[in-house]
């Protein structure tokens, strides 16, 4: 079993521990994951993400290797699809096979001209490579996989520009301007990119991204100056309210801000029928690609005939998807599969509207109890509104198909607003 | 997780294999979970409470308690009739974990058979079954 460079932190901390793609990471700490949902929402939280797998490709055939494999338009991704991936920037999508099933999702990182960082969920960082390397064809290109050689924090949360100003050098100029899905710097100091660094001289490379929804930044950074860092940040975040977060409060988080679990949410089957339109290079119409790429003409065919959809339910008991959990529609006809079913914690329903702990407009002595959240894949084109039934060995729960979950989320929030 | 050492496992109650606590006072007898299962099971979220004047039989399922990792069931420690239940616990689940005897009680009892109650574990006999476990 594989462990970050912070196993006996979290061991330290008496963090409960789990399997994870053969990785030994924390599920959630003493402070339990409904706290740690909570503190991401309203203040911080911080993840060792350094399980999952960054992979650079590089050369003169990179671009023309990642517009091949990968779902995003690189010459039309950012400004809302109008502009092109430039150094600096960052993009969502996936890499798919020639079935148009998901290999894995990813957000690509456009360091230079040539050079491309991918980073990719625990243990595909070889898979991804291979994949990449099978498809690299006359593409002059050479793609390596640092698992290991470079550790990962997410720090989530709307306090999170106010921790890292207190820990970076010159945290003006790095953080003034900085938009959703802008990085800086690098975290190999031998990198002629590596201008970010901490007050400590750490150079890293600092991402406005993350998995929670919430604001936030992922921090890439060398094995060896994992934990110095971690607790640098912890120390300086406390009185804002930051604490250690572990897999389950991740996985809810992302769940409630719709974001998809490679593996789960999105798979073998293809990648399309889902509410994640933004990670395929559709034309505004939706009817056609802006480019070609592997998987598009499976996913242009569309045999599959199925739906994934986001639901909601009205507490927070949820099916066992393991059992496994089916739909069924309001005549109670069998429909579909659930793929993801976990509780968001930090919302709730009041006559008829989900607020969140943060919505302004929420009710007075709001206190949320959590609601059920996930996703399911079915037969039948459903609508917003409509009604399902989540149905595992144990019990029935009565769902609402929607196209959002966790209201008023702060990851689109402007910088200056976060410092 | 807690260490078994870590763990508050008072003596004036008795225990059951699926980790109920059961405690005799003026006839009735109070129900709740032990220390070690709102650990293993994590932040509890919701809970499935019977009704008042439900009976059950010792062993059937009386109820639910949802955690961030799963649901699980909920037996009865000894039979009886459903005397009260925590209704606190609809506002705050939460009590079970941080207060697993007293503030997170569960249900109170109307038991059949009190002899049901002596065939349930002390707390030497508790231990020696997480023990078993390790």
């Amino acid at each position: 079993m594989n462990r970050t460079p912070l196993f006996d932190w979290h061991a330290s901390q008496e963090a409960v521990m789990m399997e994870f793609h053969g990785w030994e990471m924390p599920l959630w700490y003493p402070s339990g994951a409904v706290a740690e949902h909570k503190a991401v929402v309203t203040h911080a939280g911080l993840f060792d993400t350094s399980h999952m797998s960054a992979i650079t490709i590089e050369g003169p055939g990179a671009f023309n290797l990642l517009q091949e494999c990968f779902t995003r338009d690189l010459l039309a991704c950012t400004a809302g699809g109008k502009q092109p991936l430039r150094p600096g920037r960052s993009v969502y999508g996936a890499y798919l096979n020639e079935a148009g099933g998901v290999v894995d999702d990813s957000i690509v990182y456009q360091i230079d001209e040539q050079s491309y960082m991918s980073i990719v969920n625990a243990g595909m960082g070889e898979s991804i490579r291979s994949h990449l390397i099978s498809h690299s064809g006359e593409n002059q290109v050479e793609v390596i996989d640092h698992t290991g050689k470079a550790a990962k924090i997410d720090l989530q949360g709307p306090s999170s520009a106010k921790i890292l100003a207190r820990v970076l050098e010159n945290p003006v100029k790095v953080l003034e301007n900085m938009k959703y899905f802008a990085f800086k710097g690098h975290f190999d100091d031998e990198d002629s990119h590596a201008d970010t660094v901490l007050r400590d001289g750490t150079p890293i490379l600092l991402s406005r991204t993350g998995y929670t929804g919430e604001f936030g930044f992922e921090i890439l950074l060398k094995p060896d100056r994992l934990l110095s860092v971690w607790e640098t940040i912890m120390d300086a975040g406390r009185d804002l309210g930051a604490i250690p977060c572990g897999l389950a409060a991740r996985d809810s988080l992302r769940t409630g801000a719709v974001l998809p679990l490679s593996g789960q949410d999105i798979g073998s089957w293809p990648f399309v029928n889902h509410p994640w339109p933004y990670a395929l290079p559709y034309i505004k119409d939706k009817s056609a690609f802006t480019k070609r790429f592997m998987g598009d003409e499976a996913l242009r065919k569309n045999e599959s005939v199925e739906y994934t959809y986001a639901v909601v339910g009205y507490d927070p008991r949820k099916v066992s998807v393991h059992d496994p959990a089916v739909v069924l529609d309001e005549q109670g006809l069998e429909i579909g599969v659930v793929l993801t079913s976990t509780a968001d914690m930090a919302i709730g329903w009041s006559e008829g509207t989900i607020y969140s702990l943060t919505s302004p407009e929420r009710p007075e002595n709001f206190k949320p109890k959590g609601l059920m959240c996930g996703f399911v894949k079915v037969k039948s084109r459903l609508s917003p509104g409509q009604a399902v039934v989540l149905k595992d060995k144990k019990r029935k729960i009565k769902a609402m198909i929607v196209e959002d979950v966790r209201p008023n989320r702060t990851a689109l929030r402007p910088m200056r607003e976060m410092l | 997780m807690k260490k078994i050492k870590e763990l508050n496992l008072p003596g004036s109650v008795r225990y059951a294999e699926d980790h109920e606590w059961a405690k005799l006072g003026n006839g009735t007898v109070v129900v709740g979970i032990s220390d070690y299962a709102q650990d293993q099971l994590g932040d509890i979220t919701y809970v499935e409470l019977p009704a008042v004047g439900d009976s059950f039989e010792q062993g059937d399922e009386f109820g639910t308690l949802e955690s961030v990792k799963a649901v699980s069931e909920l037996f009865m420690p000894v039979g009886g009739d459903i005397v009260a239940v925590n209704e606190d616990l609809g506002e705050s689940p939460g009590l079970i974990n941080e207060d697993p005897y007293v503030g997170g009680w569960i249900v109170e009892i109307q038991p059949s058979d009190l002899k049901e109650l002596d065939a349930l574990m002390d707390v030497d006999g508790y231990v020696e079954m997480l023990r078993g476990f390790e």
